[in-house]
C-alpha cells in the first residue's frame, strides 16, 4: 500500500479541482480526479427563450467564454434552420481565433510557466541587458521587502526545473510582456464584434451583430500583427528553447510524463466554407497513438458513465438518452464530473489531440526526436496550433476585406431570427481545451432541454463503470513524485491539459425527473 | 525607497493617474495617491476567494492596461490567495490563506468572486471545506469585503439555477447570518469591469472606508446613471431610429431597443467607460445591454433579445415604447424610470425578490 496524498485545490486553472494520488517507490501508482463545484446552468435554461442560450452559456466559463457562445449559436443555427452568411462565418472564425491566441498565451505564461522555472534564480543574473536587469531588480526588491506573494509560496523547484539565471530572467520578462499581449489578443475580439471581453456579446443565432467599419478592421489588423509578432518571436521560441531537443525540459518530454491513454478525439473547428464540411481544425479519432489510422468521428458512439459521479446510479447510455439526477450522498462517488467514453474508451481532447490527428509535421518532428506524448508535448502542440491560427487569421481577414468590398455583403441570417415552435439542434466546435458539443430541444418556443459535453468533462472524468480511469487520472500514472510534500509533477501534468472545471459540470433539474432524449448530428 | 520603485516609477505613477481618472479625481490627486500607496509600511494584504464562479471576473481583472494589473498585484497589494493566479497549490496555498487570516486579522481586504451555495453547501468545496465556511472564516477577520461580479453580489446566474447548488451573493449570506457582517461593497456586472474593481480597491486603501454606496451597495461613482440616458445611440432612440437588420451598414449605429436592450433599466457608467480599454462595449457591437449591473440579472432580464413587453421594474415598457415613436420628449423617460427604480428598491439593501425566481 502506497502513500496517499492530496492536492486540493489545484490552482492556476479554471474552476475547482482536487487530485488524489497513491505513491509507491517515488512514482504515482493510482490517481483520482474530482471536480468539486457545480452550478446547474442547463436546468436554469429550461423554459427560457432559446436565443438567451448563447449569452448564458458563455458564462459556463470566463476563460473560454467565446467558444461556448459559438457552440451554442451553432446549436441554435441548427435548430432555427439559419444559414450563416459567409461574412458571419468569417467574422466568427476571427472572433474565435482571438480567443485562442489570448487563451494559449495566458495558459503558457501565467498558468503553467511557474511550474518549470525557479523564479528566484533571477537573482543570479549577471548580464548587461537593461530590460532583464530591470526584471531582476523587480524580483529582488520584492524579496527584500519580504513579500513575494503571489509568486511564492510554491512547490519547490526540482531536478526538472530551469534554474539558469539568464533563461529564467528572460522567461520572467516574457511573463510580464505576455500579461500585456494577452490584453491585446483578447481585445482584438472585442473590437471586431465581440463587444467586450471576457464574455463576448456579438455571436448570436444566424451570425454576428457587428458589421465592421474600415477603421475597426484596420485596428484589428494592427493588433493581430502585434500579437502574431509576439507569438512567433517570443512564445514559439520559448517553447522550443525550453521543451525542444536540447532544451532543459526535453528530458521530461522524453520520459513521456503525463501521457495517459493515448487515445485522441477532435470534433473539428473553424469552418472554411458554408456547409462546415471543410474545417481548419480537422475532426477525427486516433486510438492508442495509431496515427496511420485516423478514423472519422461518429457521435453515436459517445456514452456517459455516472458510476463514480454524484448522480443517481444508471447504466452508461448515450449522454442524451439518460436521466440526469444528481445524488450528492452516493457511496463511492467522488466528482461532479461525469465520465464520457467513446466506443467504450477514455479519450484525450485538446491541442495535442488536434495536432496528432492532423499529423502536424512540426509536432511529429519533435516525436521523431524522442519526445513522447505527455505534459511537454501538450505545451508544444498548443504553441504549434497558435502559430498556425495566427497565420490563418491573416487569410480570413483578407477574405473578410474582399467579401465586404462586394455588394450584398451580409453577416446575419435575419430571416431565421424568430424562434421556431418546435425544433432541436446540435452544435459542435473545438474549444482551446478540446472537443465541445451543445444540444438543445425547443418546445412551444421555449428551451425544453439543454445539454453540453465539454472538453474538461472528457479529460477530467472520474473512473467509468468498468473502473477505467479518466485521462487526467491515467496520465498521472508513473509520474515521479520523490517528495510527497512537493508533488510538483502532479500539477505539471494536470495543468498541461489547461483544466477548465466550471464548465465540465452539468446538472439537470432534480425536480422534473425527466427522461431526456436527443438525436445527435 | 527600493531600486524597484525607481525603475518602475513611471509605471507606478501611470497606475496612480489611471486610478485617479477612474475615481473622477483630478490630476492634482495623483501625488497624494502615490504617496499614500508608497508610504504604507507594507503592502496591504488581500485575499481573493472564488466560489461558484467561471473565473470571468479574474480574467476581466487582468484585462486592464491603465491602471495596469501587474502594478496592482506586484507593487500595490499583497495578494495572499487567488486560486487562478497564485503559484502555490494544495497544502501550500491553504497555509498561505490560514497564515493571513491568523496573522493579519482585521487588516486584510476580502474579495469574493462567484456565488455561495447554501441550500446544499457541498456544491462548492475547496480543500475539503464548504465554500460558505471559507467565506465566513475569511470575512470574520476582514477589514472590508468587496463582492465582485453578478454572482458574488446578487447571486447572478447560479442564483437562478433550480438545483440545491443554487448560490447566493455575499450580502444575502450576511443577512442570513451565514457570513459575519462586515463593510460590504458590491461591484456587479458580468464580469466585473476591471477599472471599477481596481478603483474600488484603491479607494478603500486610500481612505480606509468604502466609497459612497447606493441602496444595493454599489459605489455611486460607477453606478448612479441609467445606461439609456448616456448611451451614444440615444439620439437615434429620440428620433425613433431602431436597428432591426444587422446587415445594414447604414443603420449599424441605430438604437437597440427593439432587439431587447435593457439599457433603460440598468444603472452603470458603461456608455462612458466602455469595455476592453474603451475599445468597444455591449451596445457598441450592436448587441444589447442585458442588465447585468442590476440585482435581478439574469432571470429578471430574460428574454434578453425581446423588446420587454411586460412591466420591468414596475415601469410600463409600453410607455417607453410610446417614447420610442419619438412622439414625446424622451429625457423624461429615463428620469421616470430612475425614480421608479429608487422607489421600488426602498431602503435596507438588495431587494428580496432579486433574481426573479
Amino acid at each position: 500500500m502506497g502513500q496517499r496524498i492530496t492536492v486540493d485545490p489545484v490552482t492556476r486553472i479554471e474552476g475547482h479541482l482536487k487530485i488524489e494520488v497513491e505513491i509507491e517507490n517515488g512514482v504515482v501508482k493510482d490517481a483520482w480526479s474530482s471536480g468539486t463545484m457545480a452550478r446547474g446552468f442547463e436546468a436554469l435554461l429550461t423554459g427560457k427563450d432559446p436565443r438567451d442560450a448563447s449569452y448564458v452559456t458563455s458564462r459556463f466559463c470566463g476563460v473560454c467564454f467565446s467558444v461556448h457562445q459559438m457552440a451554442s449559436a451553432a446549436c441554435l443555427d441548427d435548430a432555427f434552420g439559419a444559414q450563416v452568411p459567409d461574412g458571419g462565418r468569417i467574422l466568427r472564425n476571427l472572433l474565435m481565433g482571438s480567443e485562442y491566441l489570448y487563451d494559449h498565451i495566458i495558459h503558457f505564461y501565467h498558468l503553467t510557466a511557474l511550474d518549470y522555472l525557479d523564479i528566484m534564480a533571477v537573482a543570479g543574473y549577471n548580464g548587461n541587458d537593461a530590460g532583464l536587469n530591470a526584471v531582476k531588480d523587480k524580483v529582488v526588491s520584492l524579496v527584500k521587502r519580504g513579500d513575494t506573494y503571489p509568486l511564492t509560496p510554491r512547490y519547490e523547484p526540482d531536478e526538472f526545473s530551469v534554474a539558469d539565471p539568464e533563461i529564467v530572467t528572460m522567461a520572467v520578462s516574457h511573463y510580464l510582456e505576455a500579461l500585456k499581449i494577452q490584453v491585446t489578443a483578447k481585445n482584438m475580439g472585442a473590437v471586431l464584434g465581440g463587444g467586450r471581453v471576457p464574455h463576448y456579446q456579438g455571436i448570436v443565432v444566424g451570425g454576428v451583430t457587428q458589421i465592421p467599419s474600415p477603421e475597426e478592421i484596420g485596428r484589428f489588423k494592427s493588433m493581430l500583427a502585434e500579437v502574431t509578432a509576439f507569438i512567433k518571436n517570443v512564445y514559439m521560441k520559448d517553447v522550443l528553447l525550453l521543451g525542444g531537443p536540447g532544451g532543459p525540459l526535453f528530458p521530461l518530454a522524453q520520459l513521456g510524463v503525463g501521457g495517459g491513454h493515448l487515445n485522441y478525439l477532435s470534433y473539428g473547428g473553424f469552418p472554411e466554407e458554408a456547409s462546415g464540411k471543410e474545417m481548419f481544425f480537422k475532426a477525427g479519432v486516433v486510438r492508442n497513438l495509431h496515427l496511420d489510422n485516423v478514423q472519422s468521428f461518429d457521435p453515436d458512439k459517445v456514452t456517459e458513465s455516472v458510476k463514480y459521479a454524484w448522480y443517481r446510479e444508471q447504466e452508461p447510455v448515450h449522454p442524451y438518452d439518460g436521466e440526469q439526477i444528481f445524488d450528492r450522498d452516493k457511496a463511492d462517488a467522488y466528482s461532479f464530473v461525469k465520465a464520457p467514453r467513446y466506443d467504450g474508451m477514455a479519450f484525450e481532447v485538446g491541442p495535442l489531440a488536434r495536432m496528432l490527428i492532423e499529423k502536424n509535421p512540426t509536432l511529429l518532428s519533435l516525436v521523431q526526436a524522442g519526445a513522447k506524448p505527455g505534459a511537454v508535448a501538450r505545451h508544444a502542440a498548443r504553441m504549434i496550433e497558435t502559430v498556425a491560427l495566427a497565420d490563418q487569421m491573416q487569410v480570413w481577414l483578407g477574405q473578410l476585406i474582399e467579401a465586404q468590398g462586394k455588394p450584398g455583403f451580409r453577416i446575419h441570417d435575419t430571416d431565421h431570427w424568430e424562434v421556431p415552435d418546435t425544433a432541436e439542434g446540435a452544435g459542435f466546435y473545438e474549444a482551446p481545451r478540446g472537443a465541445l458539443g451543445h444540444w438543445m430541444k425547443i418546445k412551444d418556443k421555449k428551451i425544453a432541454n439543454y445539454q453540453a459535453v465539454v472538453p474538461s468533462t472528457w479529460n477530467a472524468s472520474p473512473r467509468d463503470e468498468k473502473g477505467v480511469r479518466g485521462q487526467y487520472e491515467e496520465s498521472l500514472i508513473g509520474a515521479p513524485v520523490p517528495d510527497p510534500e512537493n508533488p510538483i509533477n502532479i500539477v505539471r501534468v494536470i495543468r498541461s491539459f489547461d483544466p477548465c472545471l466550471a464548465c465540465a459540470v452539468h446538472i439537470i433539474d432534480p425536480k422534473t425527473n425527466q427522461i431526456r432524449k436527443f438525436r445527435i448530428g | 525607497m527600493s531600486s524597484f520603485r525607481n525603475i518602475s516609477r513611471r509605471d507606478f505613477l501611470k497606475f496612480c493617474a489611471g486610478t485617479a481618472s477612474i475615481l473622477g479625481l483630478s490630476e492634482a490627486a495623483v501625488p497624494r495617491i502615490a504617496k499614500a500607496l508608497e508610504g504604507a509600511a507594507k503592502k496591504p494584504p488581500v485575499i481573493w476567494l472564488e466560489g461558484q464562479d467561471c473565473a470571468g471576473c479574474s480574467i476581466s481583472f487582468i484585462n486592464s492596461s491603465n491602471p495596469g494589473t501587474a502594478e496592482l498585484v506586484l507593487d500595490t497589494i499583497s495578494l495572499r490567495y487567488h486560486e487562478s493566479l497564485m503559484a502555490a497549490s494544495g497544502h501550500v496555498s491553504e497555509k498561505a490563506i490560514q497564515d493571513t487570516i491568523k496573522n493579519e486579522s482585521g487588516g486584510y481586504v476580502l474579495l469574493v468572486e462567484g456565488s455561495i451555495p447554501t441550500e446544499d453547501p457541498r456544491f462548492c468545496q475547496i480543500a475539503g471545506r464548504n465554500f460558505v465556511d471559507i467565506v465566513a472564516e475569511a470575512a470574520a477577520g476582514a477589514a472590508a469585503v468587496i463582492a465582485i461580479g453578478s454572482c458574488a453580489t446578487y447571486g447572478g446566474i447560479p442564483g437562478d439555477c433550480p438545483t440545491p447548488g443554487r448560490g447566493m451573493g455575499v450580502g444575502d449570506a450576511m443577512d442570513k447570518g451565514l457570513v459575519p457582517k462586515k463593510a460590504l461593497i458590491n461591484c456587479p456586472t458580468c464580469p466585473v469591469h476591471p477599472e471599477r474593481l481596481i478603483g474600488t480597491i484603491v479607494y478603500y486603501l486610500l481612505y480606509g472606508k468604502p466609497p459612497a454606496l447606493d441602496k444595493v451597495g454599489r459605489p455611486v461613482v460607477f453606478y448612479d446613471k441609467l445606461i439609456h440616458d448616456n448611451c451614444e445611440r440615444r439620439g437615434h432612440f429620440d428620433n425613433g431610429e431602431f436597428l432591426t437588420d444587422w446587415n445594414s451598414f447604414e443603420k449599424r449605429n441605430w438604437c437597440m431597443y427593439l432587439k431587447g436592450c435593457k439599457g433603460p433599466f440598468t444603472h452603470s457608467d458603461c456608455p462612458k467607460r466602455r469595455w476592453s480599454d474603451g475599445l468597444n462595449w455591449c451596445i457598441g457591437c450592436s448587441s444589447v445591454c442585458q442588465g447585468c449591473a442590476e440585482p435581478d440579472f439574469y432571470a429578471g432580464m430574460s428574454p434578453l433579445y425581446e423588446r420587454s413587453g411586460k412591466n420591468l421594474r414596475g415601469v410600463s415598457v409600453e410607455k417607453i415604447g410610446a417614447y420610442a415613436t419619438g412622439a414625446v420628449a424622451v429625457g423624461l423617460a429615463g428620469h421616470f424610470i430612475g425614480q421608479a427604480m429608487t422607489g421600488r428598491l426602498g431602503k435596507g439593501g438588495p431587494p428580496e425578490e432579486g433574481g426573479g425566481n
